[in-house]
């Protein structure tokens, strides 16, 4: 299986002050296309970081980051924005909703950005919504829905510029348990055709819904 | 390492740059959704903007037309042409003002025309206030008595009927031309009075033409005359009384060209001194005005009142614009999550500076235009009202469209530059 992920010595320093805080000591990591991982570690253990630096919103300070064979670490912002947009789907705790936008028009904001024309925006959308059961809710604004149907769009926006790596943090933080096992059962639904999976969790009973667990504690991954 | 094989998504081909930035309409619409969903706030800071350009197109516009309404009048009065009038009459050193003496004569008009090179026509005038009637019909108008050379010297034709001939001059004819206001008045508006007759004092004047509308010169209405013969004017009317000839009001005179008029002036005071026996110690006891100059001054003065105006107008437009950064500003902070969101499924700094940009030259420029709007019936309800004539310059429109642009893009660069740097985790952390 070829690699989604490569990380080789990441490490991340911020400075506070006058003082340097290193949040990651050192990272090397693997991930295959089609695993489904989670990422497990107290708060403040670097794991929220990680997740940043792998989903291209962040850089490291020093190491190198390879996805699908292509080393981001001389990418420009625009070029790590275009990335995220074509190859990564977020999914977030609390949702990250447009409030003033309709369920339909949240799903079609990743593809103005790929420059895709509005007609079939529009219908790539409806299929996206479809696909994670909110047929009836398309034009209904974030405030109309449930959390668990709000996640579903947030999910139906991740899926649909059709992305290699799904990342999720925290996905089911902001849910009640029935919501939440709904919500995991269609993250195990995207990894079983064939989407690559990262959660970020708290969670021991998501977590055991991956095919791996990455412990990070103080920086380091513990094993 | 704990590894599951499952079928992956096959690796798409990936372009490290997106190729094309997302496109103008795009944005456009998104700027349109953003601003429409807070219509109030959208539209109060509309308002400098509108505000701004609105004065400045009225005032632009109604400086140009009050110009053009005196390029217009000194169209009229020929800008060649000297007025001379006699000197105020001076009893016991109170002047009478100037034009209430009567020095000059129709025999000066004749000796200038033939003695000063500069100078092409003379016309002379002499003219009461009078009553004219028709049937049961009274009009008090303004009666000139006029020479041959008036209908050249002051530009002006007959719209209908004829001008007088050289008989009717010498004989001293009972005939009249009329202005056209008192042909409106006593016989009907676009009347044909040709021929029918005209009671002055005591005699009837037959009328042989009617001048064409010249329009109004200050409070004066130039139409409401009645032109007679200077002889019958002189012998009936007035009565000779000049020491020697025919005494006038004044003089118009009609230089060769534009640029004889200094020479014309010089000319004509020097030959009417020497005319009218004045010592060298002697002031002149005539005066020549040039009509022209005046006109002139007043133009050159409503021009700078105008740019003095449009520029404090603009300072509004200044207003409006820091009104504009103001609220981006607040909107940048506002929305801080959106652009979080927005960067993070893909949207490239580019295109996060572009929306905010465009928003702010969206209010703008639709302010602008609703202000032009606003300014163009304005300027034309005020030449209404103070009967100037409506002037709108492409260039004004032009001006205006350009200038709301302009302020739009500078009052987004802030903060709009402020939106694009956001970092995206602290912007989807934000509340």
């Amino acid at each position: 299986m070829p690699q989604m992920i490569q990380m080789q010595a990441i490490t991340k320093t911020y400075r506070l002050g006058e003082v340097n805080v290193p949040v990651l000591k050192r990272i090397d990591l693997e991930i295959e296309q089609g695993q489904y991982v989670a990422i497990m570690g107290a708060s403040g253990s670097g794991k929220s970081t990680l997740m940043n630096i792998i989903g291209c919103l962040d850089r490291p300070t020093t190491g190198n980051y390879v996805l699908e064979g292509r080393n981001l670490t001389a990418f420009s912002d625009d070029e790590l924005a275009y990335v995220r947009n074509q190859r990564i789907g977020f999914v977030f705790q609390q949702f990250n909703l447009l409030s003033r936008s309709t369920a339909l028009e949240n799903v079609m904001l990743p593809m103005i950005y790929a420059n895709i024309p509005k007609s079939k925006r529009r219908q790539q959308a409806t299929q996206a919504l479809i696909r994670v059961g909110l047929a009836n809710f398309l034009s209904n604004r974030p405030s109309q829905l449930s959390g668990g149907q709000q996640q579903r769009v947030a999910i139906a926006r991740a899926l649909v510029n059709k992305p290699a790596l799904v990342l999720a943090d925290e996905p089911t933080g902001a849910l009640d348990s029935e919501t939440s096992r709904e919500v995991m059962e269609l993250l195990t639904e995207l990894n079983q055709q064939g989407i690559t999976i990262v959660v970020v969790t708290h969670n021991p009973e998501v977590a055991a819904r991956t095919k791996q667990v990455i412990r990070v504690q103080d920086g380091l991954i513990v094993h | 390492m704990k590894t599951i094989s499952s079928p992956a998504s096959p690796q798409k081909v990936l372009a490290v740059k997106r190729t094309d930035p997302v496109s103008g309409l795009e944005i456009l619409s998104m700027a349109v959704e953003a601003l429409w969903g807070n219509k109030l706030r959208t539209g109060l800071t509309m308002l400098g903007v509108v505000i701004g350009i609105a004065s400045v197109i009225a005032i632009a516009s109604v400086g140009q037309g009050v110009q053009k309404a005196t390029e217009q009048r000194i169209q009229a009065l020929g800008t060649d042409v000297l007025q001379v009038l006699p000197s105020a009459a001076r009893t016991g050193g109170i002047s009478q003002g100037v034009g209430s003496s009567s020095t000059l004569t129709w025999q000066d008009a004749e000796a200038i025309v033939k003695e000063a090179p500069a100078v092409a026509a003379v016309s002379a005038y002499l003219q009461r206030p009078g009553q004219v009637v028709y049937e049961k019909d009274n009009h008090s108008t303004n009666i000139v008595g006029i020479d041959l050379n008036y209908s050249e010297v002051k530009n002006t034709k007959t719209a209908l009927g004829r001008f007088l001939t050289p008989e009717e001059l010498d004989q001293a004819q009972s005939v009249a031309i009329l202005g056209s206001t008192v042909r409106d008045e006593l016989f009907g508006k676009d009347s044909t009075p040709i021929g029918k007759k005209l009671r002055i004092q005591t005699e009837s004047y037959e009328i042989i033409g009617v001048f064409e509308p010249k329009g109004s010169e200050g409070s004066m209405d130039r139409d409401d005359q009645v032109f007679i013969p200077l002889t019958s004017m002189s012998k009936r009317i007035v009565g000779n009384n000049a020491l020697s000839g025919v005494a006038v009001n004044g003089l118009f005179v009609k230089a060769r060209s534009n640029d004889d008029m200094e020479a014309a002036k010089f000319q004509v005071v020097n030959l009417l001194r020497l005319r009218h026996n004045l010592a060298a110690s002697q002031d002149d006891d005539f005066t020549i005005r040039n009509q022209t100059d005046i006109v002139n001054t007043f133009t050159a003065v409503v021009g700078l009142l105008t740019i003095m105006v449009v520029t404090i107008a603009s300072i509004s437009l200044v207003v409006g614009g820091i009104g504009i950064a103001n609220i981006m500003l607040v909107s940048v902070v506002e929305r801080t999550r959106e652009i979080g969101i927005r960067k993070a499924v893909g949207a490239a700094n580019s295109d996060i500076l572009n929306q905010f940009l465009v928003e702010s030259i969206v209010i703008s420029t639709v302010g602008g235009s609703i202000g032009m709007a606003i300014g163009i019936v304005t300027a034309f309800l005020a030449s209404l009202a103070f009967s100037f004539p409506f002037v709108l310059s492409i260039w004004a429109i032009v001006c205006g469209l350009v200038l709301s642009f302009i302020v739009g893009l500078l009052a987004g660069v802030i903060p709009a530059r402020n939106a694009a740097r956001l970092d995206p985790i602290a912007a989807l952390r934000s509340d």
